[in-house]
């Protein structure tokens, strides 16, 4: 039964990480705009570096 | 069947640039069509900028370009409201750009540097459409860079400044919202986990008591950080002497929690701290949802938004241009065509026609002579002229209306009014405070053991989170679907409000009319001669009468008349415009002054939007301007009337109604020639007689109106436009659609009572166990997420098979 003990603490330190993680991406504005980033991916930007 | 081609169609020619239709003057560039020299020229911007990619991400992706100079903004008063962070030449600046519509948009405007090298980077917001740019200020200033980006066809709205820092506010808000939830959502996921084995009767040993101290540990940073604005709430209303349905919410999930603390300290049991903060979770899910933001829409504006920014000041004699509100009494300024005059003032060089129209109402021009006083609100048409300020910005006869209670007071709307859930809130926080006492004194009397537990547990299990859950489903799907309407409602308590509204009232000119230039029709005993429709242009092209600039406009799109010299000519005010050629007078103009008889009452009313001819002594009859009702009005308005009063309010004459007065019942459903102020106390009136009144206007003359009406509807024909402040901004095409959208608020409401009702059925389940004092956690850990669950689930596909069947319908409409 000792086993338990250190899974528990595992687990609760992995949510603990995740929980980090969410609270690091609202404070450096990820949520802030869900749209752009998603319009953004689609667009090429080859034609400038050939030209350069 | 096979629909017939318009030939029409395939002969015009499109503008490569921005997709509109090339009128004359078609440009050629590099084999491609522009309606413009401006579009042309932003296509060889680009091109030469290797940015031609432009084109291919969209469809004529272009906007028109403006020329509009944004000099002013080098001024420090905008300057220091724009630009939010400046170091080491570096400077940041926040642009609002309103014709942002399309990927082609984000690529240009991403690439901007590449366009002008003193651009750092750009970076495009296309939600808000806000483009913020970092930029070398020793190289290009404020006004340039504004100015770059008109000429490519995306000016830049600038705002008054109050804009941005409510913009900026409620993103924190929401934040803050966003972090909370997420808190409460691992704390309930966390301590289900930890209850795994209450839930499965398995023997834990010393693990239960460990489990019991994390959960004690979720629970707190759930309740008190995720939960704590309901504490503030509460207390808040508490002082106010309200009880909300906050308050039976906030006890269940405190009694819970102390409970669960006393619980798991004394090694008694195991709490229901998992059942607590689920239900947070559940709660915040809710109040994340209803939190539906247009942040391309401005709900708040005040007359300030409607004036121009700069104004040009004459000071000892030179021209400077400074911002509005460094205006003082005795100022002259120099106003030009189609400008607004920002504050009441006199006139002193020029003349000037002056239109009111969206300030008081009135259709028709009004001129003005150098020495007579003009208002704040009125758009200046002719010459340049000089005035000289009487009142201060903030003083004038327009502005007074802001100086009114229902402006001052921001809960004006919400003071007086209960929204359902608080309504029910208060009796069911008296019932269940009733319930748990006597539950409590009995069990006290018979088995003093239970009564802790039975109080408890009646206190948890009924509180009436289902409704607070349903409440923002419900209501932000409602918001949701009317938005893909073109109708954006500001917030989830205006859309409750539609729903128990019992009286609209209508805004004539610009609601119910439009301002279109529509086809006169001809009512003449004989066809003209062109010899006589190019003597009547040539009259009728240098009045500025609304009905002349209207006929003026007619007769060059249809190519009757050219202009040419007359012997003489006078415009008589009130009357019309005599001219003489070759001798023949020429009269146009008001019946009585052609000398036509009007026979019928009828006809006198009428006569007002109709012009009369008289060529030498014959008198060859009269040319009328319908009023052009929107499409479908009529309908609508019949619709209406089977459910609702339904009340016009015009701060036009009445002669300018046309058909619309034969759609209300009596004279005293409508009104004509009423000021702002009239509008407002019309409204209050009704008010006062206990009526649920929505005001359904677009301009600054209803804004009085609109502000204190239960719910005010606000026109406008896109939403770029100026829009005086309102609870919800509603598309001019889709005014005929008003019976449906009101029919929706209400259906919303009536899901909301019916799962209320279903929930109130759980809860009797649950409370049947919680008197006996035999509920488990195990039974709280279902019966609560099962209760929030279904009514989420009712909420959603109850609003979207609704929300969906409209959209077909009105879809089905359309064709």
């Amino acid at each position: 039964m000792e086993i338990m003990y250190v899974m528990i603490g595992l687990s609760l330190l992995m949510a603990i990480g995740f929980l980090v993680a969410f609270i690091w991406s609202i404070r450096s504005g990820q949520q802030d705009d869900l749209i752009t980033p998603s319009m953004r991916i689609l667009l090429e930007e080859k034609e400038y570096k050939n030209n350069k | 069947m096979v629909e017939l081609e318009n030939p029409l169609v395939e002969t015009q020619t499109t503008c490569f640039h921005c997709g509109e239709i090339c009128q004359d003057d078609i440009k050629h560039f590099d084999n491609k069509n522009f309606c413009c020299h401006g579009c042309e020229q932003v296509y060889q911007l680009l091109t030469d900028n290797a940015l031609g990619e432009y084109y291919t991400c969209d469809i004529n992706p272009g906007k028109s370009p403006s020329t509009q100079n944004f000099d002013f903004l080098n001024h420090s008063h905008f300057r220091d409201q724009l630009i939010s962070f400046s170091n080491k030449g570096i400077s940041k600046v926040h642009f609002h750009l309103p014709a942002i519509h399309c990927r082609s948009c984000l690529y240009l405007l991403e690439n901007l540097c590449r366009i002008e090298p003193a651009v750092v980077k750009s970076n495009l917001n296309f939600g808000k459409k806000e483009l913020t740019i970092w930029f070398n200020e020793e190289k290009i200033d404020l006004g340039s860079l504004a100015s770059l980006l008109a000429r490519l066809g995306y000016e830049p709205l600038i705002d008054s400044g109050e804009g941005q820092t409510q913009q900026k506010q409620r993103t924190s808000q929401q934040n803050q919202l966003f972090l909370k939830l997420g808190i409460a959502g691992f704390c309930a996921g966390n301590a289900m986990l930890f209850s795994f084995p209450e839930y499965l009767g398995i023997e834990a040993g010393s693990l239960k008591n460990l489990f019991g101290y994390i959960n004690i540990v979720l629970g707190t940073v759930a309740v008190f950080y995720s939960g704590s604005e309901y504490f503030s709430n509460v207390w808040s209303h508490l002082k106010l002497k309200k009880l909300t349905i906050e308050l039976p919410i906030l006890l269940g999930i405190l009694v819970g929690y102390l409970r669960s603390v006393y619980e798991v300290f004394s090694h008694t049991g195991a709490g229901y701290i998992d059942s607590v903060s689920g239900l947070l979770f559940f709660l915040l899910i809710g109040k994340w949802f209803q939190q539906k933001s247009f942040d391309f829409l401005s709900f708040e504006r005040n007359y300030k938004a409607y004036f121009p920014l700069v104004i040009s000041k004459l000071i000892q004699g030179k021209e400077q241009t400074c911002p509005l509100q460094e205006i003082e009494v005795g100022d002259h300024l120099i106003i030009r065509n189609q400008e607004i005059i920002p504050a009441d003032a006199l006139l002193i060089h020029g003349r000037s026609q002056m239109d009111y129209s969206f300030v008081t109402g009135e259709s028709e021009y009004i001129s003005l002579e150098p020495g007579n006083s003009m208002y704040a609100g009125g758009r200046h048409h002719g010459e340049l002229i000089e005035i000289e300020i009487k009142k201060a910005l903030n003083q004038s006869h327009l502005t007074q209306l802001w100086e009114q209670q229902a402006f001052k007071d921001p809960n004006h709307k919400t003071e007086n009014w209960e929204n359902f859930a608080n309504k029910v809130g208060m009796y069911f926080t008296v019932i269940l405070l009733s319930l748990a006492a006597v539950v409590g004194i009995y069990w006290f009397q018979h088995d003093p053991n239970k009564w802790q537990n039975a109080v408890v547990s009646v206190l948890v299990i009924a509180c009436p989170c289902a409704l607070a859950i349903s409440y923002p489903f419900a209501l932000g799907h409602g918001i949701r679907w009317m938005a893909k309407f073109n109708f954006f409602i500001k917030d989830i308590q205006a859309f409750e409000r539609m729903s128990q509204v019992d009286t609209i009232v209508f805004d004539k000119t610009g609601t119910l009319t439009l301002h279109q230039d529509e086809k006169p029709i001809f009512h003449l005993i004989r066809d003209l001669s062109e010899w006589e429709y190019d003597t009547l242009f040539s009259m009728v092209n240098q009045s500025t009468h609304p009905l002349s600039r209207q006929l003026t406009k007619y007769l060059r799109s249809e190519n009757l008349g050219k202009s040419i010299s007359l012997d003489s000519i006078q415009e008589i005010p009130g009357k019309g415009i005599e001219g003489y050629r070759e001798g023949m007078m020429f009269q146009i103009g008001h019946a009585r002054f052609t000398g036509h008889s009007l026979i019928k009452e009828q006809d006198f009313i009428r006569s007002e939007s109709q012009l009369f001819i008289r060529i030498g002594g014959e008198r060859v009859g009269y040319i009328e301007f319908p009023w052009e009702n929107r499409q479908g009005i009529e309908y609508m308005i019949h619709a209406l009337q089977a459910n609702y009063d339904v009340y016009l309010l015009s701060g036009d004459k009445q002669s300018h109604a046309g058909t619309l007065l034969d759609w209300f019942p009596d004279s005293s459903h409508y009104q004509f020639e009423c000021s702002p102020m009239d509008k407002m106390a019309f409204i209050q009136y009704l008010q006062s007689q206990g009526k649920q009144v929505a005001m359904v206007g677009d301009g600054l003359n209803d804004a009085g109106a609109l502000k204190q009406a239960h719910v005010g509807i606000a026109i406008s024909e896109d939403h770029l436009h100026f829009t005086p402040s309102s609870d919800a901004i509603l598309q001019g095409k889709q005014v005929v659609h008003l019976p449906i959208f009101f029919k929706f608020a209400k259906f919303g409401l009536q899901l909301i009572k019916a799962s209320f009702l279903l929930s109130l059925v759980y809860n009797l389940f649950g409370l049947s166990y919680a008197v006996q004092g035999t509920l488990s956690p195990l039974i709280a850990a279902i019966l609560m997420p099962v209760n929030s669950l279904s009514m989420l689930l009712i909420a959603n596909i109850g609003m979207n098979l609704k929300g969906g069947s409209l959209k077909s319908y009105l879809e089905n409409i359309k064709r």
